[in-house]
């Protein structure tokens, strides 16, 4: 066991673990705001994913603009969503739940219908690899890493020096007392689902060149999202940050001497201790 | 006394929502809690009736410390309270209501519900005696099956009441029992709460009608910024000066 | 105790017991015998989810009991010999066993916490059936070769019609007493915590211990489930106890109605039915099964075995909207 090939494996996860630590996010923010859990917030991410799969293969768009097409669009899904929809549910955990399901089925269903059943691949913008020391890293997955850190800042900047942001932030942590200081609710809340939603979009898009595409793809890291989001804490957006990282390491570096399926199973045992012994995670406040 | 709270705080963070409260309920009165908005009342509700944890001090009740105890075992001890807000089920009538806070409190036991033991059959019994007796004294007989969500507030006020009754507490926290109502369905309310006093259930209540604390209650305790600045009978409270300055001045 | 007399539910028993009774002499497709089978299986877990779904907790982890039981029936009669007869009633009983614990863990969490910890549970269930113990439980592949019941009192259980008759008396049995259960303390306290946790509390409810009762009482019944569900499909895999079929018996519980025992009756059959009748437009029945969801949810939300009752309720108003105008007293 090399510091190399260690370092390797980390290297390997953390990719995947900021993507999906964007995913995370988007969840906890709808979470803390409206109160609800959305289950089909990966259809989200899938959607980001087939958005820039048409970008690339319709309009051979460049990276960032196919990128911003999935933050754009999706976003603007998932505000039409929560005024639909979520915005009568804010607070039902059960309805909420039901209703998302309905929403996760739909978005796969249009998705299986537009683009059929098979995988697609979107071709990668970047090619190469990079050579840090002793270990390899694809330019692509690097780019991953780069854009999904530049997001990440960006949201913090938004929520932290922004009005709109700073507004977001209020409702997140009582609804009712922000509104009683004069935030339209309503408006935060629209904002901040079409926000979360665009969070995951923009995640599909970033690794719709690393995984392949399908209407299936959403599955996989809501369920890491999920787990990220209670180990930090939900509703706490540095806890989706830690989390994401822990969940990378843990990932990374399980892989090298546990099974993928022993490694799934040490996720969701995290899960089951600390929901157990700190519910609110490792980050969360009240 | 009934009821005693010796040196009770409760913290949030930084906040003292109630700080170093001592105060007395004595058995068979009526006894005002009011004060400022923000002072602390419903805080104490919830700490006597074991919904919060206190940060500092002690509960007695009967002379017995209930500090720490959960809700439902508050409850079996005798203290019963209502909420502001959901007071009642909503999808239930009016009778099942009553019926959920009558339950016998000595167990939940399923396998007796299910092969109907006989003991449990003449709990089930007393619980519904009870809960017809309770719809008489509460005058709410023509709508005793109507699910609650179409009733109007006052019945819905004098159900919370009745069923915080039927759970035989001998000490009632009622929150706020006269809020929304009109003139003559207050009259109704506070007679019903003398009648209650009468029984010798002693009631410790919240609120924010003046004329009907004064009129009710036997002895007042008012709290400002989670701190009491005055005890007394309705008259005393009336005349007390650190009384009039927090409060009574703004509702003139 | 919740109602007066128990007579209304026990005519309603008697007509669903006609309903099963008559079907197959009404029809003897095959394939039609094979689905309501299943019905009256789901019909079982979704009665017992909503056991517990009425104490206001969504239990991911009601399908991993269905799947312990029928892991547990199949070994019993494979590895240790026994009869199918004997580990019918066993099988539920392991799966109450592990309920137990996983109870008392879980049910001190609210919302959706709870429901993210029982979901953890499911898939650690998952897991185990599907990469763990490989020897014992098949692994990836499944455990197969699972025996039909053996021959009882002269009655063989091979063939598709014995299997339903079986299975529709398994149903009965559970829903007369999930039924009396409602229609007890237990039923009026469950109702209670759902609507107000925290009022029935300092209404000295004993909570947890409800919750408790309704969680092993669910995952009895889910192993009953499960113990029928090895012996008929022979084959057991653990993506037959995942997220997929989990959510569906959420979707039928709820779509029909959490308030009361007969909704997830209306909501299996139904949905059931809906499905049947998409079968063939693949993908189109996913998108219209998520429209049916989306808006049931957003026009009926409290389940569509709710709809006589509004109904009920908006003619009274309206009655009594039309009295007062004519100044006459209604009674209620």
């Amino acid at each position: 066991m090399t510091l190399n090939v260690l370092v390797q494996a980390l290297l390997n996860g953390f990719g995947l673990a900021m993507a999906y630590v964007l995913v995370a996010l988007g969840l906890t923010l709808i979470f803390s705001i409206l109160e609800i859990i959305n289950f089909a917030h990966g259809e989200f991410y899938m959607f980001g994913a087939f958005v820039t799969y048409l970008a690339f293969t319709q309009v051979k768009a460049p990276f960032v603009l196919a990128l911003l097409a999935a933050i754009v669009v999706v976003g603007l899904a998932g505000g039409v969503a929560e005024r639909l929809v979520f915005r009568h549910l804010r607070g039902k955990t059960l309805n909420a739940f039901i209703v998302s399901l309905g929403l996760l089925w739909v978005m796969q269903a249009v998705a299986q219908i537009i683009f059929g059943i098979q995988d697609k691949s979107v071709p990668s913008a970047f090619s190469g690899v990079l050579r840090l020391g002793g270990v390899f890293i694809s330019i692509e997955r690097f780019a991953v890493i780069v854009c999904a850190t530049l997001l990440i800042v960006a949201l913090y900047a938004f929520l932290e020096w922004t009005r709109v942001g700073r507004a977001m932030r209020a409702a997140a942590q009582d609804a009712d007392g922000a509104a009683l200081q004069g935030v339209n609710i309503e408006l935060i809340s629209a904002l901040g689902f079409a926000l979360g939603c665009a969070l995951a979009g923009a995640s599909g898009a970033l690794l719709a060149p690393v995984l392949s595409v399908s209407p299936w793809m959403g599955a996989l890291p809501v369920v890491k999202a999920f787990i990220i989001i209670i180990l930090g804490g939900m509703g706490s957006l540095p806890g989706a940050v830690l989390g994401g990282l822990i969940l990378g390491v843990v990932e990374g570096v399980g892989t090298l001497f546990f099974s993928s399926a022993a490694v799934n199973m040490l996720g969701f045992l995290m899960v089951i201790a600390i929901l157990v012994l700190r519910p609110r995670g490792l980050v969360g406040g009240a | 006394m009934l009821l005693e709270l010796a040196g009770v705080s409760r913290r949030f963070g930084g906040l003292a929502a109630v700080a170093d409260l001592s105060m007395t309920v004595a058995e068979g009165a009526i006894h005002g809690l009011i004060g400022p908005n923000g002072a602390g009342k419903s805080t104490v509700f919830n700490l006597v009736s074991g919904v919060l944890p206190v940060s500092a001090g002690a509960i007695r009740f009967r002379q017995a410390p209930i500090t720490g105890l959960t809700p439902a075992e508050i409850c079996r001890r005798g203290i019963a309270r209502t909420f502001q807000a959901t007071t009642v089920f909503r999808e239930y009538t009016v009778r099942q209501n009553l019926l959920v806070a009558a339950q016998p409190r000595v167990n939940d036991g399923t396998l007796a519900a299910l092969f109907r033991l006989r003991d449990y059959r003449e709990r089930e019994a007393a619980a519904v005696a009870r809960t017809g007796e309770l719809v008489s004294t509460l005058h709410l007989d023509l709508i005793a099956d109507r699910m609650v969500a179409g009733l109007p507030h006052r019945d819905q006020k004098a159900l919370s009441v009745g069923m915080a009754l039927a759970t035989g507490a001998t000490l009632l926290l009622l929150d706020e029992p006269l809020a929304g109502l009109t003139l003559a369905e207050t009259r109704e309310v506070m007679d019903l709460l003398r009648t209650v006093r009468a029984g010798g259930i002693t009631v410790l209540l919240v609120e924010h009608d003046m004329r009907a604390v004064m009129d009710l209650c036997d002895r007042i305790t008012v709290l400002d910024h989670g701190t009491r600045i005055a005890e007394g009978t309705p008259r005393e409270i009336q005349t007390d000066p650190a009384v009039i300055e927090a409060y009574l001045g703004a509702e003139a | 105790m919740a109602r007066s007399t128990f007579l209304g539910p026990a005519v309603t028993l008697a007509l669903v017991a006609a309903v099963g009774v008559a079907l197959p002499v009404l029809t003897q497709d095959s394939y039609h015998l094979d689905v309501a089978t299943t019905v009256a299986m789901n019909l079982l877990l979704t009665m017992s989810l909503r056991l517990q779904l009425n104490t206001g907790q969504v239990n991911m982890a009601h399908i991993s009991f269905m799947g312990i039981a029928a892991y547990a029936s199949a070994l019993a009669v494979t590895r240790l010999g026994l009869s199918f007869w004997i580990a019918l009633p066993l099988a539920p009983l392991v799966a109450a066993a592990f309920a137990v614990p996983i109870g008392l863990v879980a049910l001190r969490l609210s919302g959706p916490y709870y429901f993210l910890v029982t979901f953890a549970f499911s898939e650690v269930v998952r897991l185990v059936f599907n990469n763990f113990f490989v020897g014992l439980l098949g692994g990836a592949s499944g455990l197969v070769d699972i025996p039909a019941p053996s021959p009882l009192l002269g009655l063989t259980f091979t063939d598709k019609p014995s299997q339903y008759w079986l299975m529709l008396m398994l149903f009965l049995l559970g829903a007369v007493v999930l039924v009396r259960l409602d229609y007890s303390r237990f039923g009026l306290l469950s109702g209670a915590i759902r609507q107000s946790e925290l009022l029935a509390a300092t209404l000295g409810v004993g909570v947890l211990r409800v919750k408790l009762t309704a969680f092993v009482i669910g995952a009895v019944w889910a192993g009953v489930a499960g113990a029928f569900f090895a012996h008929s499909h022979h084959v057991l895999h653990s993506s037959d106890f995942g997220l997929e079929p989990m959510v569906l018996l959420v979707a039928y519980t709820v779509i029909g109605g959490v308030g009361s025992v007969w909704g997830p009756i209306v909501g299996t059959i139904l949905l059931t039915f809906t499905s049947e009748m998409l079968r063939e437009l693949r993908a189109y029945e996913t998108l219209v099964y998520g429209l049916v969801l989306i808006l049931t949810m957003l026009f009926v939300p409290d389940g569509l075995v709710s709809i006589p009752g509004r109904l009920r309720r908006a003619w009274q108003r309206r009655r009594a909207g039309r009295a007062d105008a004519m100044g006459v007293g209604v009674a209620a």
